[in-house]
């Protein structure tokens, strides 16, 4: 096999799964433009490495693993920066919803991401992936497991997302409770 | 009674991903288990909590935009290529194997960035995690007037005497007799080769130093180096940059010659003492299987310790006994753990030692935003000298490197790092042969 990609077939492998890939890492991470910037250095690293790249596999499985484990890296990178979290508001919904809904959904989109930025790497790519509608089968190849292990640990992952998720929650529903009480005494 | 039904083969029912036949056993199985039947219940409860939490989050909308995009890419992929044509042509006769300038790009990114070198050639930031390669392109190194530069060794060696003070020195490798020892000694629980027996299993001591940054003297090898367009930011003054390396242990299986019993002979430095002598002899360059070229050339090892030997187990250097293909090599060891005040944004350092390997300074600034600095560890590898490929091991990304000039059944190092601790395994094998060995330890 060439060390080089032809064209025409690096073209039909961006065009089908650009997309997907896309719309995995904007789960992630927080502006439409960053995440296009993310899935185009994916793209760029899977066109340096080469068709034999996923010699021993299939390019979607390459292209979710790279994809999710970038977006994952740049999120973390942005929490450090203190890069705040922000609703894009390029979606046409977003200029019919009233600044109440939008600041009531940033809140439950911080909430998400800040859970998942304390699972580990493979757990967040198990619960991105198996959400992108991934199969076991293409979840296995993409994060080189075997297809028996992943119920397993999409079970263990799933269970530590939702005690995470409701402590998060639990949380920030008292907070203001607390801050009324401070104030009514 | 032994369920046969465990929680995965539960969750796949849930998903539908059994087959026919499975899936009506399963059913079966829950008419008449209270347990299984609970279980299930909370698996769904727990895969709807998911589906609420990832439904909120945002996804792009549908419309097809993939001809705009395939278009930005192309031109974006085209002037990223172009770029780095340019300076290939314009560097390609420089060379990166001069010793002198893997000093000088070693103690660069030592010296500008909360890094030391680690068994291997790592270069250790914060805490490890993982790893990502960095290729460098030999050719976009700057490595005119680095090479035989006296001065700028000079100025290496004396910014790195200066400012380094060893808090715990490192003792010589001790013989140890199994892994319960190996566990106790070390601190933490050492895995190895399931149903092989080590012909040596070795204690490496820990390390500490401290190293206050100069900004101007750092910045001055970068003026040496001729790379005066690089700023050192001023946040890195007087900042005092810790690092303590935990014991590590080191394990050799098969034919491996002398070389245990070659470290065993070896000596470390005094503690509390400013180490006088931390540059050129201390140097490490990382050879692969036999390969006279670095792999890696940017690492210094002040504590004259553990990539030493296992470079010399790499590269087959023997001036005792010869090691042969049956050699094993593995090392393990807690992460290092690196500290910095808050003020040194190690992306901004990044962004200079990056630029300096050789990279634009987009590139270098895209390249450090998609790496978590505090627990990424990069390894830099010289493209067109060494391969490499990102394996799993138990599920833990890796690094499997190669050099160039070998084929799959070669010598291999993989690099991964599992719940914290930092494994380094060498043999020769293809890349299975490899990740399966690398599967087996316990």
């Amino acid at each position: 096999m060439s060390d080089r990609w032809i064209e025409a077939e690096f073209e039909a492998i961006f065009r089908e799964h650009y997309q997907r890939i896309v719309r995995v890492i904007r789960r992630v991470l927080q502006r439409d433009s960053e995440a296009e910037e993310v899935c185009a250095e994916v793209f760029l690293r899977l066109y340096r490495s080469g068709p034999g790249v996923a010699a021993g596999g299939l390019i979607g499985g390459w292209l979710y693993r790279t994809a999710t484990r970038a977006s994952i890296d740049a999120f973390r990178a942005d929490r450090r920066r203190g890069v705040e979290e922000q609703v894009d508001g390029s979606h046409a919904e977003d200029f019919t919803d009233s600044p109440l809904t939008l600041l009531l959904r940033r809140e439950s989109i911080v909430e998400v991401r800040e859970v998942l930025a304390k699972l580990k790497v493979e757990k967040t790519q198990l619960l991105l992936l198996r959400h992108s509608g991934l199969s076991y089968k293409e979840i296995a190849e993409a994060l080189q497991l075997s297809v028996n292990s992943v119920g397993q640990k999409l079970a263990r992952a799933e269970a530590e997302f939702s005690a995470l998720y409701e402590r998060q929650q639990r949380q920030n529903r008292k907070a203001p409770q607390l801050q009324a009480a401070k104030e009514g005494q | 009674m032994k369920h046969e039904v465990d929680q995965g083969v539960l969750r796949a029912y849930l998903d539908g991903e059994l087959d026919s036949e499975r899936f009506s056993a399963v059913e079966q199985h829950l008419h008449n288990c209270s347990v299984c039947s609970v279980e299930v219940s909370t698996l769904r409860n727990h895969a709807a909590c998911v589906r609420d939490g990832l439904d909120r989050l945002p996804g792009l909308p549908d419309a097809d935009t993939s001809t705009r995009v395939w278009a930005a890419f192309q031109k974006k992929r085209d002037e990223r290529m172009d770029s780095e044509q340019n300076r290939w042509a314009l560097w390609q006769k420089l060379s990166l194997a001069g010793g002198c300038l893997g000093v000088a790009a070693a103690a660069l990114v030592l010296t500008v960035a909360p890094v030391r070198a680690w068994a291997e050639n790592l270069l250790a930031i914060f805490r490890v995690e993982r790893f990502t390669i960095l290729e460098i392109n030999p050719a976009a190194l700057k490595t005119e007037g680095l090479q035989n530069n006296q001065l700028l060794n000079q100025t290496i060696g004396r910014v790195l005497s200066d400012e380094i003070t060893v808090i715990q020195s490192p003792q010589k490798p001790q013989l140890i007799a199994n892994a319960a020892t190996a566990s106790k000694v070390a601190g933490f629980p050492v895995q190895l080769l399931l149903g092989q027996t080590p012909s040596s299993l070795l204690l490496e001591s820990g390390m500490g130093m401290n190293m206050k940054l100069d900004r101007d003297r750092i910045q001055s090898i970068l003026d040496e180096a001729g790379r005066s367009d690089l700023r050192i930011p001023a946040s890195v003054d007087g900042a005092i940059i810790g690092v303590r390396v935990p014991a590590g242990v080191m394990a050799f299986y098969g034919n491996c010659g002398d070389v245990a019993s070659r470290m065993i002979g070896q000596a470390g430095v005094s503690a509390g003492t400013k180490n006088p002598s931390a540059s050129a002899e201390h140097s490490v360059v990382v050879h692969v299987g036999g390969a006279n070229k670095s792999v890696s050339e940017a690492g210094v090892d002040v504590s004259v310790n553990q990539a030493r030997h296992a470079n010399s187990v790499n590269a087959g250097e023997t001036p005792g006994q010869e090691a042969d293909a049956t050699c094993i090599s593995l090392f393990e060891i807690p992460s290092p753990i690196v500290s910095a005040p808050q003020e040194i944004d190690p992306a901004q350092i990044a962004q200079v030692a990056l630029q300096f390997l050789g990279m634009s300074a987009n590139d270098a600034a895209n390249f450090t935003q998609t790496v978590d600095w505090t627990s990424t560890l990069v390894l830099p590898v010289v493209r067109g000298e060494s391969k490499y490929e990102q394996v799993y091991v138990k599920g833990n990304e890796g690094a499997l490197l190669r050099a160039a000039n070998q084929n799959q059944s070669g010598h291999f190092s993989l690099m991964w790092v599992d719940n914290g601790i930092v494994f380094a395994l060498n043999g020769t094998g293809d890349d299975t042969a490899a990740v399966n060995l690398a599967s087996q330890l316990q």
